[in-house]
């Protein structure tokens, strides 16, 4: 092998010396790619935290070893198997019921219901691990014990501060008065009870009893809790460690949901991981963009470095030696911006917290994120050595007689120079498609999908090309209109929008840069808010806007004379209220093959051998048949299934099903398959059966009704009094939950989202760096030709904030788009939003010219005379 | 007129203090073309920066037309150059994102009110640039970009030009028509020329030829005999006052 001309050791020294000699260009080239590394080493070094505090506290998220979910309330069966199951280990096992539920509670003497979360536990018992911190810091068993008075409750602060209550007043609760004993600030297990309706109000199961909230069929979920013994007893053999216990747990309550310490909460580190994901592809685009900045640069850079390259040429290096200089500029620039990124991803990783606010149940106990971070350095020199090897490979065309002469004979022009150009450059183009590959294998391993990593290297490259093409297009138009306008506008703005195409600006690539940004932001806050307005317009006054739930039969001619004679109530058609019974049943046999064979339907099996069933001997409001045929006959064995339902269990008009509900076991064949329009209460059930087949039997009565807006709070006010376990869920109250979580949400991804945009302006700035000798070179000859200070100001300006303006206009027409597609595919209506659009291009524009001021500082300040004397 | 009092330059290099102008004093009449003259690192373009008011002296004094401009505030020294020196240098310092009538036309707009275009293209129509006033400065030769800055020179019609190696960059034809051009001006509308050149042939068509050696002026003569036009006139006056010391 031929003896290289230079050394690693000299390349290195050239290469050093090199990027000394221009600091501030390189300075942006390095915040370039740490912007990428400290967004994906925050998202994924706080998940690294969460999943470690997952895990180390797991016992107190669950406040048990163990824990058992069920959908109703314990049979005599089960809790005899649990106390039997407790009274044969005799060895320290101890179990807990918590029930959870919702509710209305007023504070009187505001007479005014609101919705909150149930809760009912043993304070003797709850919780086994962790603790409810309350305030003022009393013990739960002191809080909830009661007082001669009558019974007392914890509530959440939200509660307090939406009833403008405090600690010591009265909460009314299922006709019942409790005092408020304490705020609770913190349960231990609010993670595994997931997020309710209303704010949390907890109280002794004893006490629940009392209120008589609680009747056959009410919507309640109970979970047992089990605290095995801290060291086995002597003696004790098997039967007392997690694995065990749980296989008994198993046995005793086949339909729960069973989960033990050890696997943390599956579905919130399910939900942990998909988030993870989806945000490091999120920074996997600021990352991206980050290292097409320094292609860029390093493009700029060699076209810069021609006459050295040249000369080193002449003197007998090889293209191998001077690739071996720009490999390592690269490398050294990809570290230094590599470890700049995890120093403040770390920091991205502590403010975390706050930008997820309260979308998380838990504390996460940050640490340094070791493994993240060599991930994240690791990912961000990759990408950056990728994206630079096709531009570095230009050295390899520079020609030693460059020395002598700035102008070579130029190549083939016309169809024949186009190909000889691009066949000049196959290496590169070879290279460009193993970049995408790398790219996709990059998000692949960041979000643990082939199929996810696929879909983003193609779906990013076609945005990132379609985007280029529209900043290419952009620009041509302008400079159409330009060239025919020019003399005729003030003598700034020409001169400033001629400079948009100075040689060496790279101005269609900093415009798809920036753009791709604005189009991420912009394109999450247009699906954010068109969805969320969909949801509120959908909300017509034909269609139920309050619901009622958990109403016993004994209520229901009550109710319904309540709803004909309340003010604002619409009447129309007769029916005042809309309502529908649900009683439980459990399936036996579906098509003939018995319920616990019943394999890979996606379906849960407990919701076939818990299942809820209406009945009806019409299509129930808002329900459409889209097979088969609705029974006339009250009595017919035949039931009626809900479309989702009926694929994944592959039922069909015709199927038969066995179904034990009563007592009674019935042979059904399914008349109808059904779709709900998820507006009515038709939703709430997936099965229906002929009003013969279960009218007889003990229902839970479910209602909605739609009641002029003004009226509601008024109507709950005197629901409450009259029926007090009867529980009323306002739509609109639900409807601002949901925006406040998606609020949260898209802030996340919105913040995320900004590294991108940040990528982008670094790109700009490096670009205005990269260009800087020529701008002070103009500012000078501008100042000796008579220009004040602010005249070039005005110049200059007009330039970044035309480019920020262009760029904006790319991302926001882009996201656009994207969103019409998205949206039509969710079948909802794209309108557009004038306002943000408005936002993002002068925000844009803003951020452009500040970008581009920083990156030309000291450009106003400099004399003409060091700057000619340069020359 | 043009006049420098004892004006030096040095600039600190570290702990070591470089002087670059050792105590000039002259005065250039208006009308005169001056040629400065010098071995590299004499000072000359140094002088010229000190002249047109693109530097400021370390110590000593600059007056043009009897305002000191040594001590003027950036914005009213801007306006000093833009409506009393039109510029030409080696390197033409056209920007490159600007037609050729557009940088013609820059100064005019920088300084004057109205339109100056038909004085640009007037201009350009002189240098033999008439039919290349939409070409971006990428698109004409070296002469002919030198030819734009000498219109852009012009267009202001200023007293006075200064230019700093104007053929420097050209081949013989071109500098030879560069150099008419300059003289041309000075001949027919007075503008008084500094030229700072290396070249004995273009020295020796100036006036007056100023020869720097180390920051000091070493030679100040009269190469050709001064123009009947001129003959007797204050500039010469001054001339001769300058000489006196």
């Amino acid at each position: 092998m031929a003896k290289r001309a230079l050394s690693w050791k000299r390349a290195g020294a050239i290469g050093w010396r090199d990027l000394k000699s221009a600091p501030g260009k390189f300075g942006f080239v390095v915040l370039s790619v740490a912007v990428g590394v400290a967004a994906l080493v925050g998202v994924r070094g706080f998940s690294e935290s969460f999943r470690r505090t997952l895990n180390t506290e797991a016992r107190s998220l669950m406040a048990g070893d163990l824990s058992a979910r069920i959908f109703h309330q314990p049979t005599a069966e089960e809790s005899g198997q649990i106390a039997a199951m407790v009274r044969q280990g005799a060895r320290g096992i101890r179990t807990t019921w918590v029930t959870e539920t919702i509710s209305m509670a007023s504070v009187p003497p505001d007479p005014v219901p609101l919705l909150v979360s149930l809760k009912a536990v043993d304070p003797a018992e709850y919780p086994y691990y962790g603790q409810a911190e309350l305030e003022p810091a009393i013990s739960l068993q002191q809080a909830l014990a009661g007082d001669s008075a009558g019974d007392s409750a914890v509530v959440a602060e939200e509660f307090l501060i939406r009833l403008n209550a405090h600690a010591g007043q009265t909460l009314r609760l299922g006709g019942r008065n409790f005092r408020i004993a304490a705020a609770l600030r913190q349960e231990p297990d609010r993670i595994t009870a997931g997020a309710g309706l209303g704010p949390r109000v907890m109280i002794s199961r004893a006490a629940l009893e009392r209120t008589g909230l609680l009747a056959p069929g009410s919507r309640a979920t109970e979970r047992l809790l089990v605290k095995l013994p801290d060291k086995p007893p002597a003696g004790a053999s098997a039967g007392t460690d997690t694995a065990s216990v749980r296989k008994q747990l198993e046995a005793a309550l086949p339909e729960a949901q069973v989960m033990d310490f050890r696997e943390g909460n599956p579905a919130l580190s399910q939900g942990l991981d998909n988030s993870t994901a989806i945000l490091s592809l999120i920074c996997l685009v600021a990352m991206v963009l980050g290292a097409i900045g320094v292609a860029m640069a390093m493009h700029a850079h060699l076209e810069q470095r021609m006459d050295m390259l040249a000369i080193l040429k002449a003197l007998g290096a090889g293209s191998g030696d001077l690739l071996r200089i720009f490999l390592l500029q690269t490398l050294g620039l990809g570290l230094a911006g590599g470890l700049l990124g995890v120093a403040a991803g770390v920091g991205v990783m502590a403010a975390l917290p706050a930008v997820f606010g309260n979308l998380l149940p838990v504390h996460a106990v940050l640490g340094f994120p070791w493994r993240s971070a060599l991930a994240g350095l690791g990912t961000g020199l990759l990408t950056t050595l990728l994206f630079c090897l096709p531009p570095l490979l230009d050295v390899r065309a520079v020609r030693p007689v460059l020395v002598f002469r700035r102008l070579v004979e130029p190549g083939p022009v016309g169809i024949g120079g186009w190909f000889a150009n691009w066949w000049a450059r196959r290496l590169q183009l070879g290279l460009s498609v193993v970049v995408v590959a790398a790219l996709g294998g990059i998000a692949w391993a960041l979000s643990d999908s082939a199929k996810v990593g696929t879909w983003f290297a193609v779906l990013f490259t076609a945005a990132l090309v379609v985007l280029l093409v529209m900043a290419a297009v952009a620009l041509r138009t302008l400079r159409f209109f330009l060239n025919r306008v020019r003399l005729r506008l003030p003598s700034f703005l020409r001169h400033g929008l001629a400079n948009l195409y100075r040689p060496g600006n790279q101005s269609a690539a900093v415009l798809a840069a920036l753009g791709t940004g604005v189009m991420l932001i912009l394109a999450v806050y247009l699906m954010q808010a068109t969805l969320l307005r969909d949801l509120r317009e959908t909300a017509s006054p034909k269609l139920p806007n309050v619901f009622l739930v958990d109403v016993t039969t004994d209520e229901i001619d009550g109710v319904k004379e309540f709803f004909k004679h309340q003010p604002g109530v619409n009447q129309a058609a007769g029916q005042a209220l809309d309502l529908m019974p649900v009683v439980t049943g459990r399936f036996i046999s579906v098509n003939g093959q018995p319920v616990e064979q019943l394999k890979g339907q996606h379906f849960p099996r407990r919701m076939l051998q818990n299942a809820e069933l209406s009945w009806a001997d019409a299509p129930p409001a808002g329900d459409k048949v889209k097979q088969g045929k609705w029974w006339t006959d009250p009595s017919a064995a035949e039931l009626a299934v809900g479309e989702g339902v009926a694929q994944r269990l592959h039922i069909e008009v015709g199927s038969a099903v066995e179904l034990e509900t009563g007592g009674a076991v019935r042979a059904l064949k399914v008349a109808a398959i059904y779709r709900a329009d998820g507006q009515h209460l038709g939703t709430r059930v997936d099965f229906v059966l002929p009003s013969g087949q279960l009218k007889d039997q003990a229902a839970t009565w479910y209602g909605g009704a739609h009641i002029d807006p003004r009226q509601v709070a008024a109507m709950e006010r005197a629901l409450f009094a009259a029926y007090p376990t009867i529980t009323v869920i306002n739509l609109a109250d639900v409807l601002e939950r949901i925006e406040s979580v998606v609020d949260q949400i898209t802030f996340v991804v919105r913040f995320l989202a900004g590294f991108s945009i940040f990528a982008g302006l670094m790109i700009l700035a490096s670009s205005i760096a990269s260009t800087r000798f020529r701008r002070m070179r103009e500012a000078v000859v501008l100042k000796t030709l008579g220009a004040t200070r602010m005249r070039i100001v005005r110049t200059f300006s007009v330039e970044f904030s035309v480019l920020g303006l262009l760029a904006g206009s790319v991302g926001v027409v882009f996201a656009n788009l994207l969103t019409s597609v998205l949206l039509r595919k969710l079948d909802v209506g794209f309108h557009i939003e004038w306002r943000a659009t408005l936002i993002a291009l002068v925000g844009t524009a803003v951020l452009a010219t500040l970008t581009g001021w920083i990156a030309s500082y000291r450009i106003l300040g400099l004399r003409p005379l060091e700057v000619l004397r340069e020359e | 007129m043009i006049e420098v009092r004892d004006a030096k330059k040095w600039i600190q290099n570290g702990a070591r203090r470089v002087e670059i102008l050792k105590g000039i004093s002259l005065v250039i009449p208006a009308g005169q073309f001056v040629a400065i003259v010098g071995a590299s690192g004499s000072g000359k373009s140094t002088l010229l920066g000190l002249l047109a008011g693109l530097d400021t002296p370390s110590s000593g004094e600059i007056w043009l037309d009897g305002v000191p401009i040594h001590n003027l505030a950036e914005t009213e020294l801007a306006a000093v150059r833009g409506r009393k020196i039109g510029f030409v240098f080696q390197s033409y310092q056209l920007i490159a994102t600007l037609t050729a009538l557009e940088n013609v036309l820059l100064p005019f707009e920088l300084n004057l009110e109205g339109s100056g275009l038909k004085r640009a293209r007037r201009l350009l129509d002189e240098v033999g640039l008439g039919e290349r006033v939409d070409h971006y400065p990428v698109q004409l030769s070296g002469g002919e970009q030198q030819r734009v800055a000498l219109a852009r020179a012009f267009v202001v019609e200023p007293p006075i030009v200064m230019a700093d190696e104007p053929t420097g960059n050209l081949d013989s034809a071109n500098g030879r028509m560069v150099l008419d051009l300059l003289l041309e001006r000075n001949r027919r509308a007075g503008t008084t020329l500094v030229l700072v050149t290396h070249d004995p042939e273009v020295a020796s068509c100036a006036d007056r030829k100023i020869v720097l050696k180390d920051g000091l002026i070493v030679e100040d003569t009269l190469p050709c005999a001064m123009p009947a036009v001129r003959a007797g006139t204050v500039a010469e006056q001054s001339l001769e006052q300058a000489r006196n010391g």
